[in-house]
């Protein structure tokens, strides 16, 4: 996307082997540190590497995206992190420019202004027709081996690519997806040459190094394996040149690479989110795989077996997947990396908190309560906890868990969870179970290390149960709701969300943020999703990897935003049009001061702890007999 | 399910175990609350407590999907029934129960019973689509098999049929065949090293059930609860034998509860 600047020089691919080893080693020079952040510009003059990635984009662009126009528009580039230096211009006074602007304005003229630096050459080589693209490219086998790979699968992509795409519904692999999955007539059986397929907002994939798919999220697997079978030719041929494919752009769309371990996730929105967004998306989808899976699991099974279909492991679980990614569109929790708690009067949660911190058991580390779907408090092992805390996106996927898996919900689930971010290899026991049949809206979550705990950990519940009947909690539960932004007495506030940083007196608190419901002119989806847009935009803006900036005020069509980032806090504020700066800052002050008054009810303040484990090693024993086992527990439960 | 404030110690473990997709949580869901609807994919195990009489009966709902497969072991540990589910629909999954699910019971108890269930018979056998409960009659049904070779008894796994699909949902054709059923108890009772004569006969222990319609469902379950009646008996003598029940009495239920469901 950014043209080079100083270190970072142009690559030119080179048909030849031995030029483009030259090239490298001259690139190598000149870029000394910028190591795996490298630009690569298309050549201007057609030669045969730069086509087959020329042709692998548009056949990528022929079934992404809608128009067949703009796929040769597209712009290939790896992308950089550094913006141009003569972006660097005072944050407020630049801001304060585009008054009248739409929000994504001046990124978008960015955006087609950097495009134009390449489209002569650019159209050059992709507007050729494919098949010669392809042709070329074979003939290239020999030259060059490390395109080789490439090469194949493209002419193979191409070919099921073009049965897929003329043919439409008479795919023998389209057809085998839909047999395999009668039970769920869902978007898993969209038509994948369909107009509205292409339409979606935004594209999830998920593949395996070896170019299987493993997750869409739209569309079977089985019906887009040629697609991703052309992603992964992109990420290999890139790769090939000792350099990571990070995003493509084209004019709708940005496609957006991550490569984690044996994984590569792949995005393709139309959403206007930064590349450094989107990518913290995938990040979240590799991570809810990993819960499920463990880190240390998958990189075993693709060590021993390179194609080996994660699908079968995964089978059952595109529900959570599926799940996950309508959270990620839709709640601000994912994008502020912090956590939501339903307010409570401090009083009922510090009750709620001593509850569940009577309810133990030996090996148990996390004791959740949740009440539609909102965090009502959380107990922590004390040692356990000790050096590390608990992240939010861990607890974003526990709740995601949660709202995808109840079965039915009078019972008790008890499933192996993993935490990635706390540990990515290992594994937690969950115990799920609803406080309140049949409504099911208070969930109490309990997490243990020893995977035989189940019945000792249910007991934990009737505790908690019989206790919360004794204080009423269910029915003083049942009354909370979260809170209107007409409480704060702000008139032109419309909405805000506000994530104070950990002072050092807690510091090991969990990160939250507060908000108050959406309400109108934010009621309806389509309105809810434009005003998350907008807080996602300004998010980019604010945390700019190369102009960060402090405060941000943004005059939107048909609202008026401010967003400021302190060292004690990160703030965004939604204002009616008219506001004017200074009635906006004035706001602010009266906001801040209600939500200090309001700290108590708004945030858990000191989560509580409790101590379990008097033998802490117990959880890593594994293959002991069943009879030890449960005499342990026995004993344990005695003391 | 009424909502349990004073702990029940379960006295007997019920455990359903099955490929996903072929109906367990219907099952019991079709059971326990009279109703069919969506499921969506079991996470783990699901675990239910069911008043039988004076007795507790726990039932495990386990995950069928591959991911899950290492907890099964876990949920068999001392099962007086497992209930073997496959969709009559869907031969791989009676294969699946075999190559998959039948070693998990290696940890249930030694007089465990096994059923073998084939649910979805609605979709194959018009006499499921009523919703009433008929009497087990699980042997004339050849209207919709005519394709099929007869399969030999007891033999080994007998390879899949060409499987028809039809995309209409209604008229699937049926690929697991009441005799493939048998066959498969007879070699359960070969893998558990059990007498043939002596176990439970396999037309007793062999289902064809609807969760959609609810045909068959109560009968299957109120059959094996029946069934694991003296197994219960048993397990409460010799609970009142046990010199450490009284000490844990004293503490409180909490602690035996932990204890005796385990071992």
């Amino acid at each position: 996307m950014a043209k080079p600047s100083g270190r970072y020089s142009t690559r030119h691919f080179d048909g030849t082997k031995t030029d483009w080893d030259g090239i490298m080693e001259r690139d190598n020079h000149q870029e000394g540190e910028a190591q795996g952040v490298k630009i690569c510009d298309p050549p201007c003059e057609s030669n045969p590497p730069a086509e087959t990635l020329a042709t692998s984009l548009s056949l990528l662009g022929n079934h992404m995206f809608p128009d067949p126009v703009e796929s040769k528009d597209s712009n290939v580039t790896t992308v950089n992190k550094e913006e141009p230096p003569d972006s660097l211009l005072s944050d407020v006074t630049a801001e304060e420019k585009s008054l009248d602007a739409e929000p994504h304005s001046d990124h978008v003229t960015k955006l087609q202004t950097e495009e134009t630096d390449n489209s002569e050459c650019q159209n050059n080589v992709s507007t050729q027709p494919p098949d010669r693209g392809t042709e070329d490219a074979a003939a290239d086998n020999d030259q060059s081996d490390s395109g080789e790979f490439v090469v194949t699968m493209l002419a193979k992509a191409k070919l099921e690519e073009q049965g897929i795409g003329v043919k439409g519904r008479s795919s023998p692999l389209l057809e085998a997806g839909t047999q395999e999955y009668p039970a769920f007539m869902s978007h898993r059986d969209e038509d994948v040459t369909a107009d509205s397929w292409r339409q979606h907002r935004k594209h999830v994939f998920v593949l395996s190094e070896a170019g299987k798919p493993i997750y869409s999220r739209y569309g079977s697997e089985e019906a887009l394996s040629s697609t991703m079978g052309v992603m992964m030719a992109l990420v290999s041929f890139v790769q090939s040149g000792d350099n990571i494919i990070r995003s493509v752009y084209s004019e709708e769309h940005t496609v957006v690479f991550l490569q984690k371990g044996p994984l590569v996730l792949v995005c393709v929105s139309s959403s206007r989110q930064t590349e450094q967004q989107l990518c913290g998306e995938l990040l979240y989808v590799y991570y809810q795989i990993i819960s499920m899976l463990t880190q240390a699991s998958i990189s075993r099974i693709f060590e021993h077996k390179k194609n080996y279909d994660l699908r079968r492991l995964l089978a059952g679980s595109e529900k959570i997947l599926d799940g996950l990614l309508n959270l990620v569109d839709s709640d601000p929790s994912f994008l502020l990396a912090a956590v939501h708690c339903l307010p409570l009067a401090s009083s009922l949660r510090d009750n709620l908190s001593q509850i569940l911190q009577k309810a133990i058991t030996p090996n148990l580390v996390f004791s959740i309560l949740i009440a539609k779907n909102q965090l009502l408090t959380i107990v922590q092992e004390k040692t356990v906890i000790e050096d590390t805390r608990l992240e939010p996106a861990d607890i974003h996927l526990l709740l995601n868990l949660i709202g995808a898996s109840s079965a039915f919900q009078a019972g008790e689930i008890w499933t192996p969870i993993c935490l990635p971010l706390f540990n990515p290899d290992c594994y937690f026991y969950a115990y799920i179970s609803y406080l309140d049949p049949p409504e099911c809206t208070v969930c109490l979550l309990l997490l243990s290390t020893d995977k035989e705990a189940f019945y000792a950990v249910a007991e934990c519940k009737r505790k908690i149960e019989e206790a919360m009947m004794a204080q009423n909690s269910l029915s003083l539960i049942d009354k909370v709701h979260s809170y209107s932004v007409s409480q704060v007495g702000v008139s032109d506030l419309r909405h805000f969300m506000y994530k104070p940083f950990d002072v050092p007196d807690n510091y090991r608190q969990l990160t939250q943020f507060t908000s108050p419901e959406m309400e109108a002119p934010y009621g309806s989806e389509e309105e809810k999703m434009r005003l998350l847009d907008l807080y996602r935009y300004m998010h980019s803006r604010i945390h700019s990897t190369s102009r960060p900036l402090k405060l941000i005020y943004h005059v939107a069509e048909r609202e008026t935003l401010l967003a400021w980032v302190t060292s004690k806090f990160e703030l965004y504020t939604c204002f009616s049009p008219l506001v004017t700066k200074a009635c906006a800052i004035t706001a602010i002050t009266k906001l801040l001061r209600w939500i200090k008054k309001e700290e108590d009810r708004l945030f858990i303040r000191y989560p509580p702890k409790y101590s379990t484990t008097p033998n802490p090693s117990k959880s890593s024993r594994g293959g002991k007999s069943d009879q030890q086992d449960s005499t342990d527990n026995g004993v344990l439960s005695l003391l | 399910m009424p909502e349990v404030s004073k702990m029940k110690k379960p006295d007997v473990k019920v455990v359903l175990l099955g490929d996903m997709n072929v109906g367990k949580t219907s099952l019991l869901h079709r059971y326990m609350e009279r109703k069919f609807k969506d499921t969506i994919s079991t996470v783990g195990g699901a675990f239910f407590l069911k008043q039988w009489g004076p007795y507790n009966i726990s039932i495990w709902d386990t995950a069928g999907r591959e991911q899950f497969h290492g907890l099964g072991s876990m949920y068999c540990r001392g099962a007086a029934a497992v209930i073997f589910t496959y969709d009559v629909t869907n031969w791989q999954s009676l294969a699946e129960l075999e190559e998959r699910f039948l070693s998990l019971t290696d940890t249930a108890n030694h007089d465990c019973i096994y059923a073998v269930v084939g649910n979805k018979a609605d979709i194959t056998d018009p006499k499921a689509q009523l919703s009433q409960d008929s009497d087990v009659a699980s042997k004339d049904r050849t209207e919709i098999e005519e394709e099929r070779t007869e399969p030999q008894v007891l033999s080994a796994c007998p390879t899949p049929p060409a499987s028809p699909v039809s995309f209409s949902g209604i008229t699937l054709h049926k690929q697991v065949t009441p005799e493939d059923a048998v066959a498969f108890y007879g070699r359960i009772l070969r893998y558990k090293g059990l007498e043939e004569k002596s176990s439970l006969p396999a037309e007793k222990m062999c289902f064809e059930t609807s969760a959609k319609t609810g045909y068959n469902v109560d009968t299957l379950f109120e059959a094996l609860f029946d069934l694991v009646l003296p197994s219960i008996l048993r397990k409460r003598s010799e609970n009142q034998e046990s010199p450490t029940v009284d000490l844990e009495e004293c503490r409180g239920a909490s602690n035996k509860r932990a204890r005796s469901a385990c071992c």
